[in-house]
């Protein structure tokens, strides 16, 4: 009996949670901690827990048909020969290495490698590394004030610790999240005209939001003028296992977001997509919009470890090995770089391979490697910016029958992955208004269909309706939804 | 011949395995032995990364269990769960031989086929704290660290250079480091429940450093004693009875201490305040289930009554996951820390878990994992 054991990190965001993937003869996974990890002491989230669901491995294919990873990259390279009208995209799902890999197939087709988080456009490019750039996680626990713009519970677990921690410390925590957090010290709601005013930091302060594929950047600026001007911290906390690495190596200038990638296939600018470790069935917030939005495409060419919805849409999959079977490494939001001990190269080597069929240069894992390793030790200091000009920020007020459905992104919801959360939240006015029932459910209905709840009461602003998990009536990042009583 | 009761002092017969071990390698030989002569089929021993990593792996390579030497106190995991299943030989904590012994009650381990050498503790260590320690306390790089040992109450940190440090572990703790506070408040230090109680306590004059004491626990711990002898992998002598005297005198201490830091770390909390107590700890919660996944006595499996009634979309106070668990797990908890370690919340989850079970345990004079004489009082109860 031999089992394999690998060190690897959890591709569950970007905080870079340490652990071991322990795989058997027959192929089954379990998780198992690592507690000698800096970022997170061997403890894991609920989406940690559950990775051996997510790590399920994907099959080479060409035109819907099985094949053998030489054959798709042959496929693949036919199908790229001359092609127009291409775009490319890779989200940081995979490791730093093979990202640069991915970076020289764009190369030889000319064009760039598009991470989907469509801020980093609309904000001066001097402003792009303190997004990008990794604060220590253990400067939470140093600071004196933090505000917090996401919901740590749900969307990054993970810091609920360095949290507390701070708290003991002597922090207040201040919490604009969209629901009211136990460990906050004030949950408020403030404009972001007064946050200045209002939140109370300075330079022992430190601020904790998000940037992902949908976020306003409208808030990003906000959020970059209230550290500018107060002197306090500001930590961009980050979806994908490799986001810090794919915005720090990669390059940020020509950027599209995922929705501008849709509208692109959408108006027949883009007719072939080639991705690397990004579904957008599960990216986008409707699966099904986005599925009729990929049927447009002339060619879709997947690559990717592991088995995701996508791979049936698409005209080729290159199956390259599972992550944590991967050589290579993953740059966390704290900017650590963190090796995975497995030495598969397979990945790299049909990517190379598809390189040098475009008439690209050829890579290999150790010359990428060294390469990358040699940026990183190059000491680096963020430019300075100066205040952003910012449009003001409106919610369109919901409608008498009903609410603003805003999704909580969070590890399951980026992978649309099953979990024990098919309910949405509501506050108490909204049960009063509604009539719902203890043990009912709640029916919302928007231009993009209807489905039916359950839910859960919390303290939430009133006519908000939270989910963790995607709907089928969701077309944004808020939904305009009538609700009913079920 | 090895009979139940035997005190001993051995060693490794191979130099190599003696020097390398942290006792004169008399565990790892044991292990060895056990697994070429065909009294096991596997070994579960840790496999080093580093000095403050290592991994449990289950293995039927021979090499693999002689390059397992050397102690960890710095890699607090419970190797309970890694023996279900198999005919196995594994070294154990006092903890891990309690968590085999509660899953031998619950038929997840099969105990007759199942051989513990079991290895005194002090205590163990969180392997992030002990490099902040090492830094902070010892000004010792942790990088530079090549061994570690805990002696006459002192923790020492052995460098590549050759130089030794040693703190106090009272000083260690008062600055908030040193041991997992589980292992402050635990009592069993000599592995009595294992088949074979080894450790360096008791081994004096020219074998200091260089052998172990073992004690035979029961009649597998003769057979394993016996066949690693029969194999040539180790020597044995009596103990001597200063060596048996000072061996119970370091327990003795270490006994004490442990019973004053319980007091310490379980002020009493008023009856009427103990419901909001436990509500407020597991207040921030994120259900992960890693506290489950992780304990080394539940043997649930994933039909388990602690998820079974537990939703997200509830909204109590306290989940039924947590007051399902506190209460079942008051007649198996062993205190071993494993929960705490693993909550990314940090709820301190082991203190609570003893908090609700020691008296429970102490109202029916019963200790978990010590013998297989008592069945569970739950289900003694139920009976």
């Amino acid at each position: 009996m031999k089992e394999m054991i690998y060190q690897t990190v959890c591709p569950g965001c970007n905080i870079g949670c340490g652990l071991y993937v322990r795989e058997n003869e027959e192929g089954t996974l379990a998780v198992d901690f690592m507690k000698s990890s800096s970022a997170n002491l061997g403890k894991l989230c609920r989406f940690g827990m559950k990775l051996p669901y997510h790590y399920s491995k994907a099959t080479s294919m060409v035109d819907g048909k099985e094949a053998d990873i030489e054959t798709a990259v042959k496929a693949a390279s036919d199908k790229l020969k001359g092609a127009k009208n291409m775009a490319m995209l890779a989200v940081g799902a995979t490791t730093n290495e093979e990202h640069l890999a991915f970076t020289k197939i764009a190369d030889a087709l000319g064009i760039v490698v598009n991470t989907g988080i469509g801020a980093y456009e609309e904000i001066p490019s001097e402003c792009h590394s303190s997004i990008s750039q990794g604060i220590p996680l253990d400067d939470i626990e140093k600071a004196s004030r933090i505000a917090l713009f996401i919901d740590p519970y749900v969307q990054y677990p993970l810091l609920v610790r360095r949290l507390l921690a701070a708290k003991k410390n002597g922090a207040t925590i201040v919490s604009l999240a969209c629901q009211d957090l136990n460990l906050a010290d004030e949950n408020v709601s403030v404009n972001p005209a007064d946050y200045k005013t209002e939140l109370g930091l300075d330079d022992n302060s430190m601020i904790i939001t998000d940037v992902h594929p949908h976020t306003d950047p409208e808030q990003v600026k906000n959020l970059l003028n209230l550290a500018l001007m107060t002197g306090a911290k500001i930590m961009f906390m980050k979806p994908f296992v490799d986001s810090t690495g794919v915005h720090l190596f990669g390059k940020t200038a020509g950027q599209m977001g995922l929705q501008e990638i849709m509208d692109g296939i959408n108006d027949g600018s883009i007719k072939t997509l080639v991705t690397l470790n990004s579904d957008l069935l599960e990216l986008m917030p409707n699966t099904d919009e986005a599925a009729k939005t990929l049927e447009k495409l002339d060619n879709l060419i997947v690559m990717t470890s592991r088995d995701s919805p996508v791979n049936e849409m698409a005209n080729i999959v290159i199956a390259t090995e599972p992550l944590y079977a991967k050589a290579g490494s993953f740059m966390n939001v704290e900017g650590q770089v963190l090796n995975n001990s497995g030495e598969s190269t397979v990945g790299i080597d049909a990517m190379s391979t598809l390189s040098q069929n475009l008439g690209g240069e050829a890579s290999d894992f150790q010359t990428i490697h060294n390469k990358m390793m040699e940026s990183v030790l190059q000491k680096y200091t963020a430019p300075k910016y100066s205040e952003l000009e910012c449009k003001v920020m409106e919610t369109a007020a919901p409608s008498e029958d009903g609410g603003n459905l805003v999704s909580v992104y969070n590890p399951f919801m980026w992978c649309d992955q099953t979990d024990d959360n098919d309910f949405v939240i509501v506050n108490m006015t909204m049960v009063d208004k509604l009539g719902l029932r203890k043990g009912g459910m709640i029916s919302l209905t928007s231009d993009a269909g209807s489905v039916n709840m359950r839910y859960t009461v919390r303290d939430i602003p009133d006519g908000l309706i939270l989910t963790m998990k995607k709907l089928p009536v969701i077309t944004g990042n808020t939904t305009e939804v009538k609700a009913e009583a079920v | 011949m090895v009979e139940v009761g035997d005190m001993l002092v051995g060693y490794a017969t191979d130099e190599n395995i003696r020097s390398r071990g942290a006792s004169g390698g008399l565990v790892t030989a044991v292990l060895a032995a056990a697994l070429e002569k065909g009294l096991v089929e596997n070994v579960v021993v840790m496999k080093h990364i580093n000095e403050f990593e290592a991994v449990p792996i289950i293995t039927d390579d021979v090499e693999e269990v002689l390059a397992s030497t050397g102690s960890l106190h710095s890699v607090p995991v419970n190797l309970a769960k890694y023996a279900m299943g198999r005919k196995v030989a594994m070294p154990a904590k006092p903890c891990d031989a309690q968590a085999v012994i509660e899953q031998g009650k619950r038929g997840m381990i099969d105990l007759d086929n199942t051989y513990v050498v079991g290895l005194n503790c002090g205590g163990s260590m969180h392997p992030v704290t002990t490099k902040k320690m090492l830094i902070e306390m010892y000004d010792i790089d942790p990088e530079d660290v090549v061994g570690e040992d805990i002696e006459k109450g002192k923790l020492i940190f052995k460098t590549k250079n050759g130089e030794e440090k040693a703190i106090a572990i009272d000083e260690l703790e008062e600055a908030g480091f040193g041991r997992r506070e589980s292992c402050r408040f635990c009592t069993l230090k000599i592995p009595v429940n294992a088949d074979l109680a080894c450790g360096n306590w008791g081994v004096i004059g020219d074998l200091a450093g260089s052998a172990t004491f073992c004690q035979v626990m029961n009649e597998k711990g003769a057979k394993l004693l016996g066949n690693a002898i029969d194999a040539g992998r180790i020597e044995v002598q009596p103990a001597s009875d200063k060596a048996i005297a000072i061996r119970a005198k370091v327990n003795s201490v270490m006994e004490d201490l442990g019973n004053t830091l319980e007091k310490e770390i379980f002020p009493d909390i008023p009856d009427e305040e103990r419901m909001q107590y436990y509500m407020e700890q597991m207040e921030d919660c994120i259900d992960c289930g890693a506290c489950k996944e992780v304990c080394p006595v539940c043997a649930c499996g994933d039909d388990a009554k602690c998820t079974m009634f537990h939703s997200l979309v509830d909204n109590y106070k306290m989940s039924m996951y947590h007051m399902v668990r506190l209460l079942h797990l008051s007649d198996s908890c062993i205190g071993c820390g494993q929960c705490s370690d693993v909550c990314p919340s940090d709820i301190p989850i082991t203190l609570l878990q003893s908090r609700f079970a020691i008296p429970s345990q102490r109202r029916r004079d019963y200790k978990p994992g010590m013998n297989l004489d008592t069945p569970p009082f739950f289900e003694v109860m139920l009976k």
